[in-house]
Parts: C-alpha cells; structure tokens; sequence
C-alpha cells in the first residue's frame, strides 16, 4: 500500500470522474481536499479501533433484558416463549451518571457473566437501539408517504453495507472505516502497510478510496511456497516475470497480479514483526473469534515493530441470523462473544498495558423484531450494542432504551422491528474523533451527522 | 503514468481491437507482447458456426465444462456448438445421493473405504460428477454430463444452501439431494426449479421455512418472513425493477424497489404450514432432524394446514401483468393452491429473466456482458421461441452461443472475461491429468473452503462466496466494473490457492513417494501423457495452452515458460517439467482470468 499524496489526490479524482453517483464523486473530491489540507504529522500516540462484526442481525433484545417486574413483564409478554427467565439475568449496575433513559433495571443474557462483569467493572458501556438512518425518525414520520428512510430495511447485505458505510443514501459510498485511514493514513510513520486489517474476509466497513484492507486469516500470515523452493530460481524468476506489476494486458489480470504483490510484501513485513514480537500469553476461546481477537493482540503487540500508530482491525462472528432455535443457539453464541471479549480486554489491558489505547465496539445488521415466529425471531432495524475498553466511559448506558411494548409501542415501525433512535452516523463519528479525526473533517467523513442531535454520544473519554 | 487509467483503458479497448486481428503476425517478433494469442479468424463467422479451431473449441468447453480435454475438443469439432449442446442436454444426469447411499452401505473394512457419510463424502461426489472421475459406486459409468453439471454450480450459487448452517451440517443426504435437485432442473424450467427449491428439506432448514406458522396474536407470534425475503432478493426478482437488458429501471433517476415490506409479510403467510414429511402433526412446533439419509431429508416438504394461514389476504409483488390483481392472493386456499400462486406471481415478473440471466452469464462466461447480451438472453427466458417461459436448456444454449461469449474477447479486448473461481482450478487440473486414486474415493486432505475460499455449498451465509456487484478496489472500481470472484481473492487466499496447487502437483501424482500419495483414497494426477511431450518443451506448451488458456497465451509468458523449462533439465521422465509448468500456468495471472 506504498502510496504518496499525490498518487492519493490522483486515484481519488479518476475515482470520483468515473464513479456513477454524484454524491461518491463530491464525497471523493471533498475528501481529497481535507486529507491535503490536514495535518501531516505523525501521531505521537498509539490507537486502535476494532470493529466486532455480528453477522446475521443480532437479537439484542434477548442480550439486555430488562429485569424490574414491570419492564420484564412487557417484555415477557412480547417475547412469548422466547422469553429469558427473569431470574437468570445478569444485573447490570450503572453508575448514576448512566441510568438507562426509561428508569428500567437491566439485565444481561445469562450466557454472558464476563461482559456483565466488564460493565460493572467500567470497561464496558452500552449503547441502546442504534441504526441505520437518514434522518432522526418517529414512526408518524416512518409512517408518512415519502419520508425519505434507507433503502431496503431489514435486507441482509443492504443493512450491512449501510452499518459499515453510514451513508444510507448513497450506494456506492467507501465504508467509514475506510474513509478514516483515508483521511488519517499519514499519521502513521509506516506508510507500506495498510492501516486497515480484517481478520475475517473482505467487507465494505474497510474500503477505502486508496487505502484498502489487508485481508489475514486468524492463523497467520502465509508466504508463496514456490519462491522459496529449494533451487528453484528460476521458478521464481518466471513467476516474478508473469507477476511484474502493472504489465499485464486485461484489466483483471492487472487486479489478480497486484493483489499477489501485495499479499507477497505484506506477508514479508507482518511474518517478521508478528516473529519478532512473539505471542501473547492471555487465553483466548478456542472459537473463531477468539482466533480472530488473538491475531489482533498480537498485530497490536507489534505495531512498535510495525511502527504503525492508527490501526482499525475487522473481525466477525457468524450466525446471529437466529430465525429459528433461537434460545440454545443464541445462548452459545453469545458465550463466546463474551468470552472472546473478556479474553481481549485482558491481552490489551492486563498483558499490554494498552487499555485506553485500544476501543472495541461491536456491529450487526440490525436489532430483530420484538415478536417472534414461534422459536426465532426476524430482521429488524435498531439493537443495542456495546463498547470496551480503557478509553470507554463505561458502566453507563447512552442513547435511549426502546419500549418493547407488544400493542402501542411508540417506537414500532410494525411487527416489533424498532426503529432506531441514536444512528450509526452518531455512533461511528463519536469513535472517529476518539480516534483522532479532527472535528472539521467530521463532516467530510460523515456527510449525514450533521442531521442529527450530536455527533459525540460521550461515551469515550478524549 | 499520471494520465488516468479511463482514459487509459478506453485507449487500450481501442487498441485491442486492432490487435486481435493484427497479432497473427507478430508472434515470435522480438518483444514478445503481453496480448492473448488471437488465434486465426475471418471475424465475419455466423456465431453459431464453428468452432473452427482447437482453440475455439476449447474456450468454449472453458464455459461450458470443467474444462476442455482433447477428446472434447475433437467431439465439440466433429459435432459443431449446436449438436455438442443437444448431446450435452440428453447426457445422462449425475447425482449426488447414489454415491452417499452407497458409502452408507459399505461394510466393514471395505476396500472401498469407510462407511461414514459427512459433508467430506458430498464433496467426493461433487469432484467425480464434475470433473468426470472414475466412480467407485458404479464403475463403468463415466459422468460425462459436463454442460449439466456446470450449470449445477452456477445455480448452487444463486440459490444458496450451506454446510456451514449448524443444522446442516450434519445432514449431507439434505444437501446432496438438494444439489441433485439443481442438477434435475438445470435444463429443464426455472419454474419447477423454484417450487423444487422452496420445498427442498435443505432449504427449508436453511431459510427456515420448515416449521412456519400461522399468526397468534396472543403469543405476538406471526410467520417466519426468512425465506420469503430472501426467494425474491435472492433467487428471483431482486431488489430493484430492472429494464429487460438488466440495468435498474429508473423513471425519475432513481432506482424503484422491487417490493417491500408489506410484501415480504404477504409471502411469509404464504409459506407458512410446511414440514418435513414424514413430520408428524403433533410434533409441528419442534420436527426434529432425523437421520440423514431418511425421506424426510430428501424429499419435498409436506403441507400442514392446521398450521396455514387461511384467514389474511396476502399483498405479492404488484406488476402490470400480474394475474393476481393488484397482486393481492385473496384468503382461503390451502397451503398448495397459494403457494403454486404465489409461486406463479414470482415467476411471472419482469425482473426475473434479466436478474437470473445476468447471474448466469456472470457465473459462466464474464463478469461485466453488456446490456445487450443480457438483453438478447433475457428475451430468450422469456419466451424459447416456441412460447415457454422460464425455459433454462435455451437459455443455456443463448448465453454459450452469443456472439458476445465466443467474440467477446475480441471486441471488449482488455475488460473481458471473469476471475475464474479458486475451486475450479483444481477441478481443471485434476480433469487435464486424469486424476483418480487408487480406492476411488476422494479424500481431499485438507478442507477445500480453508485454501480455496470455497467449496460446494460451503458459503459463509445465503448471499454466496461473493457478491455479484462486488469491485474490487482499484483500476476495476475505478472503471465501473464488477468483479465478483475477487472478493475472495483475499491476501491470504491468493497465495493459499497456489500453494495448496503446488502441493497437489508435486506430491499427488501417480508415482509419487511422499506419504500422503500413499493413501488409497488420495486422487494423484497421471503426469504421464504430458511428460512424454516435455523432450521438446515448447510442445508441451502448446498442449497445456490449449488445455488451460484455450490458446490464448500471450507470446510473453510462453517466452518465459519456455525460458523456464529450457533451463530445468528433463529428469523423472520429463515430470519434472510438466509439475512446473502446470504450476506456473495455474497460478498465472493469464490463466486466472477466463476470457
């Protein structure tokens, strides 16, 4: 990812000319304007953000229950025989600066004592029903003809790409991850390696106009066999001739050969760092995002070796799209959820000493629907979610708790999908200047959170 | 270089043009050029004409089959493209559900090997039904029903179903048979293709459709709307109203949805009193999952109508044509009658032919086709020329004889052509060398997903391995192209690929003595026919270019194959030679785009 500013300013323009939206071409230009105008310096601190992806749209409506008699029993009644037991919840005990918004008492799914224990702790906080949205919306205003809303509400893949580029309205939009190392990528003093590592597959949250992801499996980096045969230079020789970037004759061959270049460099620079700086010695799940929340310890282990100062890691979890068998499934795979988090907050904050340094935030979907269809439950729209870390305002809730009221319930667009009331706008741009994007450019990378109350939620210490 | 790769690149299409007529001439001049070997042509053939070359020949068995072979390559030239398809469409189908029966009923200590059926022994069947491999469950037979099976794949990745579901995973008789059903319907009409699908076991655990019920106001309880989104996202109409040559229908600038919620309710109430079959009424709420190998998981769900709505009118989708007016299923019918009438309101909306047509095209023959070719195959899906509807053996047959999937590659020059899924490069290897172990069974060592990025029906979720609108970043985003199969082109996986090739090259071949080709149930590739070419290295180029890039290698990389296999001495009977030259090609960006 060895790029100069100009090459940037370049490959942003021919971008913004060829892109079919006008918005993506405007959103490029102003973009390229405020990463020449910003700051070039390099960071004197280290961060990291990393996004906890939950595919499949988790039901975080059965994650924080309600747990006083009145609130549950509203609950209870919505839930039907999806219901947790009331008395299997784990309490969660806010400060009294950070008193849910509807005065309830709340509870975690039992399958989560390590999280429970992080919030009570302070390392963690909760944000309640988050979302897509264009505009803050109430449900007259969802109700009435032409409001304008996103685009295919409660669709997997649309959702998704929506959460991870907090541009609804927009289809073409660069992911806000991406947008950040855009703007940001010179603070960093090593300007070949991508400040933006998934663990877990390509996605949209990590593309940007020039920065793009450098895709890892949990397990390591691996190198092309064939180059290192024994005696077998001229093997090599050839390979290197049919791989000479930039030489190839179809504009797919260019993209296969560049995408082997760079896999083969940055394998060279991780495989040495990630040997240099060695294991961490925390625990992790046995899981896939456990794996996946190692190798990261790990890459932050080495970002002296890397001499990287803004990084933003992906991983994800799996098969939260519970339409069905619900109660077991959800159960397990929340264990590892909180498992796999308590494991990291441990690595960062206990083995690394990098507590305040490092945010972890989790995203999905959606939320799912209040009703259910017998034992699951279907696509929604707003869900809570949780942050971690030592720079987190923790054991608070912030936004605002939604009604789970079966019949009139003021925050139902229909069925029990419940519509958001803090937008994933407010929610990244409150990460974003954590992270270091000066309050100017805020706007540049979230051209819609202007629309809505604030654009710091608070619930992160500078 | 500062010049902007558009105009660039509109520069380039220009020039390939010219070139493809004028590169006859240069080969072996002395800068060797990085273009595709044009072969020979007048340019003025009737498209259905043909092939007229051994390269023709074998790019079009590069979209229709797993990939050519000599003997193909001679058949398809004797037979002419409209005679191969009709041998191709009466071929005898394979399926996946004989092999596991008859895993399942090996006995003990069986040459054969074990009786154990889990998702590995779908995946054995998958690569001897597609790459045509000695089947050990009936040993005369040779699967020779390439056209059907790649048609197969291409669907298994429009309607999605996933051993990575935990419910699944257990059950590959569901997902056998449900493959099998795909392999059933492949030329036969999309129409029963989606009644088949919606009511296959497999689906039905997959999108959660067994098991839905009616509403119960008391229990805020309402039907399961999964499978109800995703047949209409996924495997129908798609989430915009499309022109008939698939690009969006735009009236006022911006796209128009397809549907919306409302509709998705509708059809969530149609789908709803459906189980597996030998589910008993008693037990609706929670049919457990029985033995794989059981009906239950092989055949079509069964209607319950204790369980089926019967009381709400049902919004569908709303289109001009529609029979049901205003696209309303008034109340009353059993679960069969709506469902073959909601089924029916799908079937018959505009979007269907070119948001199906485009996907298939994309899966076999290039990843951008113009408005046009979708048009002209779309038109076609519409009606086959003699009335039918939805008819996918002339489809089929439009896509691989459009004159833009046997010229394409000329007339698009240098944005023509797909990034050829990881999987099928072995699948390609194993059926150039005539791959097979000494038991018969399959026993792929390692899980194909980990260094592939995928196997059959192994996706991470419905919406496949990769997206079809995904771009890759850079020069293919920057010039508006989709480039599907790149999203698993990931830095771990494209060198994961190449190294699990080498590793199958130069240890699992027949004769070889590394440990792992010991195994009765390893499949080593016979080396031997190719290195009997390997005396005179640029022979066995010209074999392995005509097998695996149909021709179509530029002077520059045989120049460097050539170099490389010049300096190799010709040891182990010429093998030596051929394991780095199948290598290199394999993993060559030339080969890894099919154009």
């Amino acid at each position: 990812m060895a790029v100069n500013r100009r090459e940037f300013l370049r490959r942003s323009i021919c971008s913004a000319m060829g892109g079919v939206s006008l918005y993506s071409a405007l959103g490029s230009l102003r973009l390229v304007n405020a990463a020449a105008q910003s700051p070039t310096a390099i960071f004197p601190d280290y961060r990291a953000l990393v996004c906890v992806y939950l595919y499949g749209g988790n039901d975080s409506f059965n994650m924080i229950v309600p747990r006083d008699n009145t609130h549950y029993n509203t609950y209870a009644a919505s839930r039907g025989n999806l219901k947790i037991a009331q008395g299997s919840l784990l309490a969660l005990n806010p400060t009294a600066a950070g008193m849910p918004s509807d005065g309830a008492q709340y509870g975690l799914h039992p399958s989560m004592t390590e999280l429970a224990a992080l919030f009570n702790s302070g390392k963690v906080a909760v944000l309640g029903n988050v979302g897509t949205l264009l505009y803050p919306t109430t449900q007259a205003q969802y109700n009435s003809v032409g409001y304008p809303l996103p685009p295919q509400l409660f669709s997997h893949d649309d959702q998704t790409n929506y959460w991870q580029t907090s541009i609804a309205d927009d289809a073409n939009a660069n992911g806000w991850g991406g947008r950040i190392a855009d703007l940001l990528y010179a603070g960093n003093p090593n300007q070949n390696l991508s400040m933006l590592m998934s663990l877990s597959g390509e996605n949209l949250f990590q593309r940007g106009e020039l920065i793009n992801q450098y895709i890892m499996n949990p397990f390591g980096v691996q190198r092309v066999d064939y180059l290192d045969e024994y005696l077998n230079g001229p093997g090599a020789t050839a390979f290197n001739a049919m791989f000479q970037q930039s030489s190839q004759a179809n504009v797919f061959e260019r993209a296969y050969a560049g995408a082997m270049n760079s896999s083969i460099a940055n394998y060279q620079a991780i495989d040495a760092a990630l040997t240099s700086s060695g294991d961490v010695t925390t625990v992790f799940p046995e899981s896939s995002l456990g794996g996946q929340l190692k190798m990261v310890a790990r890459l932050i282990k080495a970002r002296n070796t890397f001499n990287m100062r803004r990084q933003v890691f992906f991983v994800s979890i799996d098969g939260f799209d519970f339409h069905s068998t619900q109660l077991t499934d959800q159960a397990n795979t929340l264990a590892d959820l909180s498992q796999s988090l308590k494991a990291f907050n441990d690595a960062i904050g206990t083995e690394l000493n990098l507590g305040p340094n490092v945010t972890t935030f989790t995203a999905s979907d959606f939320g799912r629907t209040v009703s259910t269809n017998g034992d699951g439950t279907d696509h929604g729209w707003g869900g809570h979610h949780f942050v971690m870390g030592g720079a987190v305002r923790g054991q608070r809730f912030y936004g605002s708790m939604p009604s789970l009221l079966q019949n009139g319930n003021p925050d139902d667009a229909g069925y029990g999908q419940l519509i958001p009331t803090t937008s994933v706008d407010q929610y990244a741009a409150t990460l974003a200047t954590w992270f270091g994007v000066p309050g100017s450019d805020l706007a540049t990378i979230f051209p819609n959170v202007g629309r809505f109350a604030t654009a710091n939620l608070g619930f992160l210490n500078p | 270089m500062a010049a902007c790769s558009i105009g660039h690149a509109r520069y380039l299409r220009a020039f390939m043009f010219f070139a493809a007529f004028a590169v006859i001439g240069n080969v072996g001049a002395q800068v060797a050029s990085h273009r595709p070997d044009a072969g020979f042509h007048y340019g003025f053939e009737a498209v259905s004409a043909g092939p007229f070359n051994d390269g023709d020949a074998a790019r079009f068995l590069t979209q229709a089959t797993f990939g050519p072979s000599l003997a193909e390559i001679a058949n398809l030239r004797t037979l002419g493209y409209s005679a191969w398809l009709d041998q191709q469409f009466a071929a005898t189908p394979s399926y996946q559900e004989p092999f596991l029966d008859w895993v399942r009923g090996l006995p003990p200590n069986s040459p054969s090997g074990s009786s154990s059926v889990y998702q590995q022994q779908r995946l054995e069947t998958w690569f001897i039904n597609s790459v045509g491999m000695y089947d050990p469950s009936s040993p005369p037979r040779v699967h020779d029903d390439q056209l059907r099976q790649r048609v197969a794949l291409a669907l298994s990745e429009i309607f999605v179903t996933s051993d990575r579901n935990g419910m699944l995973l257990f059950q590959p008789w569901a997902l056998g048979s449900f493959y099998d059903a795909l392999t059933r319907n492949a030329f036969g009409s999309y129409r029963s293709l989606l009644q088949d699908v919606t009511l296959h076991p497999a689906m039905g655990i997959y999108l959660s459709m067994a098991g839905n019920r009616k509403p119960d106001a008391a229990l805020n309880i309402r039907p399961d709307e999964n499978y109800a989104r995703e047949i209409l996202q996924l495997f129908s109409v798609g989430l915009n109203l499309l022109n008939l040559d698939g690009s969006l229908y735009m009236p006022s600038g911006q796209p128009v949805a397809t549907y919306n919620q409302t509709v998705v309710r509708g059809f969530a109430h149609v789908f709803t009193g459906w189980n597996f079959n030998d589910c008993a009424l008693s037990d609706y709420d929670d049919c457990g999952y029985y033995n794989g190998y059981e009906p239950g998981m092989r055949q079509s769900m069964t209607s319950f109508e204790t369980y089926h709505d019967n009381t709400t009118d049902k919004q569908l989708l709303k289109y001009d044509t529609a029979v049901l007016p205003n696209g309303i299923l008034v109340h009353g019918g059993t679960a069969p009658v709506e469902l073959t009438k909601a089924l029916d309101n799908i079937y018959n909306h505009p979007n269907v032919a070119p948001f199906i047509c485009k996907q298939l095209i994309q899966r076999l023959v290039t990843s951008n086709p113009t408005p046009g070719y979708v048009q002209r195959v779309a038109t076609v899906f519409n009606n086959n020329g003699a009335g039918a509807r939805g008819d996918l053996k002339a489809v089929v047959k439009a896509i691989l004889l459009d004159v833009e999937a046997r010229y394409g590659h000329y007339s698009q020059g240098d944005r023509y052509g797909k990034l050829r899924e990881p999987m099928l490069k072995l699948a390609q290897l194993w059926r150039n060398t005539v791959a097979r172990s000494s038991n018969g069974r399959i026993n792929l060592i390692y899980d194909p997903a980990e260094s592939y990025g995928q196997a059959p029906q192994r996706s991470r979720s419905v919406f496949n391995f990769f997206r079809p609108n995904f771009q890759q970043p850079g020069e293919i985003r920057d010039l508006g192209l989709v480039s599907p199969e790149f999203q698993i082109a990931t830095d771990s996986l494209i060198v994961s690929t190449p190294n699990d090739l080498e590793f199958r090259i130069f240890y699992n071949y027949i004769g070889s003595d590394h440990w792992t080709a010991q195994d009765p149930d390893t499949a080593l590739m016979d080396l031997a026919p190719l290195s009997t070419l390997a005396a005179a290295p640029a022979t066995l180029i010209d074999r392995l270019n005509l097998l695996m890039l149909s021709g179509q290698m530029s002077p520059f990389m045989r120049q460097t194959l050539l170099t490389r296999l010049n300096a190799l001495p010709n040891a182990n009977g010429g093998r030596d030679r051929v394991q780095h030259a199948l290598y290199l090609i394999a993993i060559s960006p030339e080969y890894s785009i099919q154009k």
